[in-house]
């Protein structure tokens, strides 16, 4: 069980000797219970307490790492697991699930390897592929055919622990995950996957079926091991990975490993993968490469795997409300989504065309903001020429939001060009400002 | 190119007059021309009450916030915001005058000496009469070797420093008074001299000062350090006001040209005409002051000490110090005797400073078993949570809405101000109290928290603050600021005005409980606690003497704890400074307070926010948090 | 040894709400519609039971869309010329309740007229919602709740700014409201308090807590909904109403689904993606807890319909 700050703090020193680089014992505590700071940052805590705080704060969620031809860093390593909660709000989902493509052919391996797609400024990829054969010898050559075109890990399918032996013995240094052991099977996989270091996939219908299984192969001493539960019905899966987190958030260790998903095998392809996104999968098989669906599953794996902790923000732009002309006012606020949403809805609701310029200001509201340092005339000088408002408009003059009137003058200076407004303090009052004030 | 500004004034014949550079700011031309503007917002063009009437000539108006189309019409201009292209006459209105002396002796005679102080125990300081030979051409010893000498033989003080300032006046001092003085000074090693003076009795006051900086008042307790006790009192607005209501108005002041001295200038400038008032009343010269402790919040330390608090503002809000070294008098410009140790208390951080652990070590927060919840409602809002085994910390800013700053017939709690309000439920009609008892101005803080809590038990508001239009009442209509609710008839007050309060008053009083009671639910849950497992609910500041507890449950401002475990300690920053100068003990425990403070950073994630908004309601979104507010509401 | 599976103790459910009124409840649809009723998190059958799945409603609107992708207006062609051919053809491509909404250009008689049109059309029930302008959408909505008196519809959209006008006319006149609220939780509560205060029965409260589309904040609003619902199981009796959730307007707004020529090619097929949008948004809100989900595209109510089912047997 998770313990709270005060908890952990009483099984500190409470000496607040700074060393650990926070000013109080108390302020370590609050970070180690958020798991934003290691315990071992503490040169004095007891040996005791210390085997009680890292029981605590061990991972109710194996982390489990494939690395591929690339070795470690972008693009050669997938991680899933060392998941903490059931809900994203709770805290954050970490790990974001691995999407691999099962081969079909050597066209379609290049295809997807050359995949990239730009989204918020952040080029998304494929994280690696899925093969599966029939012999040894198949495998070798899948195996050498598919590194050929890329370096990204791999998922191995086989029922025979030959083939995948076969599989890895191509793979020199890497650790692809071996798919995998089941109820017939799972001595020599184990006793494979002991050998060559690679985490191992359990089979199983049931989860006293999966447990039973890494009970017994962890006693082999094979520890990495994924879940395959082996469905990829909608219903059954939904309740099956729902089960298996909260099993695994309440430490029953046999399941506490991530789950890897074959939603390649659902009806809605779609809809079963982004089911598994959202619901606990940790790695995710597709059955081909299509663009349009891997780009709408890489999207949302990037937005649930958003921190929630992090303020709501929009998209500093340029924003268009009610179909703005050349000769309608340019708004300048921040991207704060509450204060947007405030300026938005007051003008789009009055029916008022105008350009709304939204600033990067971190996120936080027009004074806090301000406050911080965050939206200074620098700032929106820089949104206003960054985001070109001069080419779409006939009248340069920009409104401030009146809660920053101070910074007209500077504005004045940054833009001299432009004719610097101020407006009310409240969105509310924004309506009546832009139909008296800006005629 | 150069402009003429000529600045007329009211009651003054010969008009004032500057030349300014085009693009000048009205402000700076006054500035130069020796005009005073208030500029309560410190010149953000916020608070609109640097208005001027521009009798000749053109301004370029960047801004005419707060302006009413008659006003401009009238030529009106905000003076921060109006910018010199050609010559130009300004009428300047009468500026508001600051209130001064809240000087409070009720309070003075409630001051009790802590049991167990005696001067000897508790003070380093040490007065010793010392009688020196005089030279003469056979003894040629220089003054300073002479008393360093006299001090080892009859004082045993072996090793002894003082300081230049000392050595100007020591000559003079040690003739005038035939070479009998008492040397007063610092015991340690070495020891430091603080002042020789004419020789005193044993048992006369040696006078220190115990100083709190608000950001709103600064309070000056005149202490005799023999005795312990509290001989006078002084309480004033802090100078600083007029160029910035609330600390981040004032950092914005200080890194314009200039604005850093003239801070300076004024916070000292109120510390010296208070310890003016203070000496007076007991027939004492400030020079005789030896010592002062001075308590406030980082921003006004920083200011105080001449120190840029730039950094404060910034994200990530680091101070330059939290626990600033003594400094002597005369380094920053206090009347007091030059060699005098000020001692700023140690803060914890930008927004929880000296006057938060001060109010910690006068609540005894840091000694309590039970868990205590310590509030001081200034312009932020700071919180203390914890007990004698931990303290957390955070500050939220509430803004001034409860000092009567941002509602537009707000006011400060003096003469005129509308300090309690109840409303029949029946015929919506208020009743209210007047401080003073004449005819009412204004609204203060308390008055603001009552007309809410009756507002919203009787359905003028609803719970999201909007007035209710259908309600059977005249005093319910719709204002030049959207709906508003009239508190005073034009004929009932001082000002000939209708007393009104907005909805978007209500909006900043809202938001203002909200963030006061958000900050106290993050904190509770960051330590992983529950508001009802409060025992002790401390409220300080000088808000906390005239709260209605009830009415601020009602609103959701104070959390729903029986009323037996709310305590008032008014302004708890100066008594914890007065413990402080009085007792080395006490002064380590400040220290130790500020050492062991935990303070958590609201803005550093979502927390604040969710329960910002779900406090932006009345009295909650989750009404199972002030069951009595319920109850209240079925009946 | 077996494992225990791990099963919640709710104390709260989700409110039984029903859209819609027979002609012996004085209305004159032929169907209706009820949502709510979930005592666990989404389609969680091992722990209660599901007893009504989300409903899927088709968009259409009172006059021609101005805006709207090609691909949808290729799609439904003729039929949007008016409201009474659009709602049969939605009803034709499986919609299972019908919400049209209203624009600015409308005068309160066409907007009426609008209303009889669909509901004369077809048997199923209907929501209405107003362009999103306060006033207009006071003026519009009072209109239609009068001539539509008894009908059960939803009405929407009841916000802060609103909500005493049109949840005064709901309760005259035996309609429900759609109570949105932007993306949080708390102002969501905020507005069923004061909906419940005016004295509106919680029967006739459906929330829309609004979401963002798949890329365009999609996060937020999913966890919106998921701790709306948290929040209903716990026995917060201000979130145990139905969620609806506009879908098709916010999937059909993206770049993605608008935009066929001069993007990236990694975007994919158009046709495909814009569908795909739509469902994406569609089935991770599903998950979240929505139960009325108003889609625009046929096919996306076909396969989304056929998801739902899939989730309803375990």
């Amino acid at each position: 069980m998770a313990l709270s700050g005060i908890q952990i703090y009483k099984l500190l020193p409470q000496t607040n000797c700074k060393e650990c680089g926070f000013p109080t014992c108390l302020a370590f505590a609050m970070k180690l219970a958020a798991k934003q700071v290691e315990l071992s940052a503490c040169p004095y805590v007891t040996e005791e307490n210390k085997a009680q705080l890292a029981e605590s704060s061990a991972p109710p969620i194996r982390l489990i790492t494939l690395t591929g031809g690339a070795g470690k860093g972008a693009g050669g390593e997938v991680k899933a697991g060392n998941e903490v909660v059931m809900y994203r709000h709770e805290k954050t989902f970490y790990n974001k699930p691995g999407l691999f493509i099962r081969v079909q052919s050597a066209e379609s391996v290049a295809a997807a390897e050359a995949y990239k797609v730009n989204y918020v400024g952040m080029d998304l990829t494929i994280d690696g592929f899925a093969l599966e054969a029939d012999s040894p010898t198949a495998m070798a050559e899948t195996v050498q055919a598919v590194r050929a075109v890329t370096k990204r890990p791999l998922i191995l399918i086989s029922q025979n622990p030959e083939v995948l032996q076969a599989g890895v013995s191509q793979l020199p240094g890497e650790k692809p995950l071996l798919c995998g052991a089941d109820a017939s099977n799972w001595e020599n996989m184990a006793a494979l996957a002991k050998t060559c270091g690679c985490p191992l996939t359990v089979r199983a219908e049931s989860i006293d079926g999966l447990a039973d299984l890494t009970e017994k192969i962890k006693a082999k001493g094979v520890e990495d091991l994924v879940l395959d539960p082996m469905t990829a019905h909608l219903g059954k899966s939904l309740a099956l990975y729902t089960q298996l987190r909260r099993l695994a958030l309440k430490n029953t260790r046999s399941v506490g490993y991530p789950i890897l998903s074959f939603a390649c095998n659902a009806t809605d392809e779609l809809a079963a993968a982004s089911q598994a996104i959202a619901k606990y999968a940790g790695f995710i098989v597709l059955s081909e490469f299509r663009p349009e669906l891997l780009y709408a599953l890489l999207v949302l794996r990037e937005n649930i795997y958003t921190d929630p902790q992090k303020p709501i923000q929009v998209q500093p732009g340029i924003y268009e409300i009610n179909a703005p002309k050349p000769e309608s006012p340019v708004l300048v606020t921040t991207n704060f989504s509450i204060t947007y949403f405030a300026v938005a809805n007051e003008v789009e609701g009055a029916g008022l065309p105008a350009w709304l310029v939204v600033c990067d200001a971190e996120g936080m509201s027009v004074l806090t903001a301000w406050a911080a340092g965050k939206f200074d005339a620098e700032r929106i000088a820089k949104a206003i020429r960054g985001f070109d408002v001069a080419s779409k408009v006939s009248k340069k003059r920009v409104v401030l939001p009146g809660h920053v009137a101070v910074l007209s003058g500077e504005l004045e200076a940054e833009l001299p060009d432009w004719e610097i407004r101020v407006g009310p303090r409240e969105a509310v009052d924004l309506p009546a400002f832009m139909k008296q004030a800006l005629n | 190119m150069n402009h003429t500004v000529t600045f007329t004034l009211p009651n003054t014949l010969q008009p004032l007059s500057a030349t300014v550079p085009t693009g000048a700011l009205l402000t700076d031309a006054a500035h130069q021309a020796g005009v005073e503007i208030g500029q309560p917002c410190g010149g953000q063009g916020r608070c609109g009450r640097c208005a001027v009437q521009v009798l000749q000539g053109k301004v370029r108006r960047r801004s005419t916030l707060r302006l009413s189309p008659e006003a401009l019409a009238q030529g009106l201009a905000l003076a921060c915001q109006s910018v010199v292209e050609e010559d130009v006459a300004v009428f300047v209105p009468q500026q508001e005058k600051l209130e001064r002396n809240l000087t409070t002796d009720r309070i003075a005679s409630a001051v009790q000496v802590p049991e167990g102080y005696a001067f000897a125990w508790s003070q380093s300081i040490r007065r010793v009469a010392v009688t020196l030979s005089p030279p003469s051409m056979d003894d040629q010893t220089d003054d300073w070797s002479r008393l360093q000498t006299a001090l080892r033989s009859r004082h045993k003080l072996e090793k002894v420093t003082v300081s230049l300032s000392l050595l100007r006046r020591l000559g003079e001092r040690l003739r005038a008074n035939d070479w009998q003085v008492s040397v007063i000074y610092n015991q340690a090693d070495p020891s430091h001299i603080l002042d020789v003076r004419p020789l005193e009795d044993p048992n006369a006051p040696l006078y220190a000062a115990a100083i709190d900086i608000g950001t709103t008042t600064i309070t000056f307790w005149l202490v005799d350090l023999i005795t312990g006790q509290v001989v006078a009192q002084a309480a004033e607005y802090n100078g600083q006001i007029a160029r910035g209501e609330d600390v981040i108005s004032r950092i914005i002041y200080a890194s314009k040209n200039g604005g850093q001295e003239e801070l300076q200038a004024r916070v000292v400038e109120t510390i010296n005409h208070l310890c003016e008032i203070a000496c007076k009343r007991v027939h004492a010269h400030p020079q005789e002051i030896i010592k002062a402790a001075i308590a406030g919040n980082s921003t006004m330390i920083h200011l105080l000490l001449g120190i840029p608090a730039t950094s404060i503002r910034l994200s990530p809000f680091i101070t330059t110090v939290n626990h600033p070294p003594a400094v002597a008098a005369h380094e920053i410009g206090l009347h007091f005797c030059p060699d005098a140790v000020i001692d700023c208390l140690p803060g914890v951080a930008s927004y929880v400073g000296a006057d938060i652990t001060a109010g910690v070590l006068a609540s005894g927060l840091d000694t309590t078993e039970d868990i205590a919840l310590f509030i001081d409602v200034g312009t932020n809002g700071e919180i203390v949570l914890g007990n004698r085994d931990w303290l957390v910390a955070c500050a939220c800013s509430a803004g001034p809405a409860f000092e009567g700053a941002g509602v537009v017939h707000g006011m400060r709690a003096t003469t005129g101000a509308i300090e309690e309000v109840w409303i029949d439920g029946q015929t919506y009609e208020p009743t209210v109290r007047v401080i003073g008892g004449g005819r009412p101005r204004g609204i203060c803080g308390s008055g603001l928290i009552a007309l809410i809590a009756e507002m919203f038990v009787t359905g003028i508001l609803d719970k999201a603050g909007n007035l209710n239009l259908t309600v059977p009442t005249k005093r319910v209509r719709q204002g030049e600021h959207g709906s508003e609710y009239v508190v005073a008839w034009a004929d009932e007050t001082e000002t000939g005005h209708d007393i009104v309060i907005t909805r978007v008053d209500i909006d900043n009083l809202l938001r203002a409980k909200a963030a006061i009671y958000a900050g106290f639910t993050v904190l509770a849950e960051q330590v992983g606690l529950t508001l009802k497992e409060v025992q002790h609910m401390i409220i300080g500041g000088s808000f906390g003497q005239y709260l209605n507890i009830e009415k601020a449950i009602q609103i959701g401002l104070l959390p729903d704890l029986p009323w037996e475990k709310f305590k008032f300690l008014g302004n708890t920053s100066i008594k914890g400074t007065y413990l402080a100068l009085l007792d080395a003990e006490q002064r380590t425990r400040i220290a130790e307070i500020a050492r062991r403070m935990t303070y958590i950073e609201l803005s550093a994630d979502n927390t604040f926010y969710e329960a910002f908004t779900s406090a932006l309601f009345l009295p909650h979104t989750d009404l199972s948090r002030f069951p009595s507010v319920e109850t209240a509401l079925v009946k | 040894m077996p494992i225990e599976i791990p099963k919640e103790k709710w104390t709260g459910k989700v409110r039984v709400v029903t859209l819609g009124a027979t002609a012996a409840e004085g209305g004159t649809r032929t169907r209706v519609v009820t949502v709510g009723g979930q005592a666990c998190m989404p389609f969680l059958h091992f722990e209660h039971p599901t007893p009504h799945p989300p409903v899927l409603a088709i968009e259409i609107k009172s006059r021609p869309p101005t805006d709207w992708s090609p691909i949808l207006m290729e799609t439904w062609g003729e039929a949007i010329r008016n409201p009474a051919t659009w709602a049969a053809a939605a009803e034709a491509a499986g919609a299972e309740m019908f919400v049209l909404w209203l624009t600015l250009e409308d005068t309160p008689e066409e907007a009426t007229q609008a209303v009889r049109a669909v509901l004369g059309a077809s048997g199923l029930p209907l929501a209405v919602f107003g362009p999103g302008q306060a006033e207009k959408d006071n003026e519009l909505l009072v209109a239609v709740a009068e001539a539509a008196k008894g009908e059960r519809l939803l009405l929407g959209i009841c916000e802060d700014k609103n909500y005493r006008t049109i949840v005064a006319t709901a309760l005259a006149n035996g309609h429900l409201v759609s109570a949105r609220s932007p993306m949080d939780v708390n102002l969501a509560k905020q507005l069923n308090i004061l909906i419940t205060d005016m004295g509106l029965p919680a029967d006739r409260i459906i929330m829309d807590p609004t979401t963002g589309a798949l890329g365009y904040g999609i996060e937020y609003g999913y966890s919106v909904m998921e701790r709306l619902r948290l929040s209903a199981l716990q026995g917060d009796s201000m979130t145990q109403f139905p969620m609806l959730v506009t879908v098709g307007f916010e999937a059909w707004k993206t770049k993605e689904a608008k935009v066929g020529e001069g993007v990236p090619a990694s975007w994919g097929d158009w046709q495909q993606r814009a569908i795909d949008w739509e469902i994406g948004t569609a089935m991770t809100l599903i998950e979240a807890g929505a139960d009325i989900l108003v889609l625009r595209h046929p096919e996306s109510v076909k396969r989304v319909k056929a998801a739902i089912t899939e989730l309803m047997t375990a």
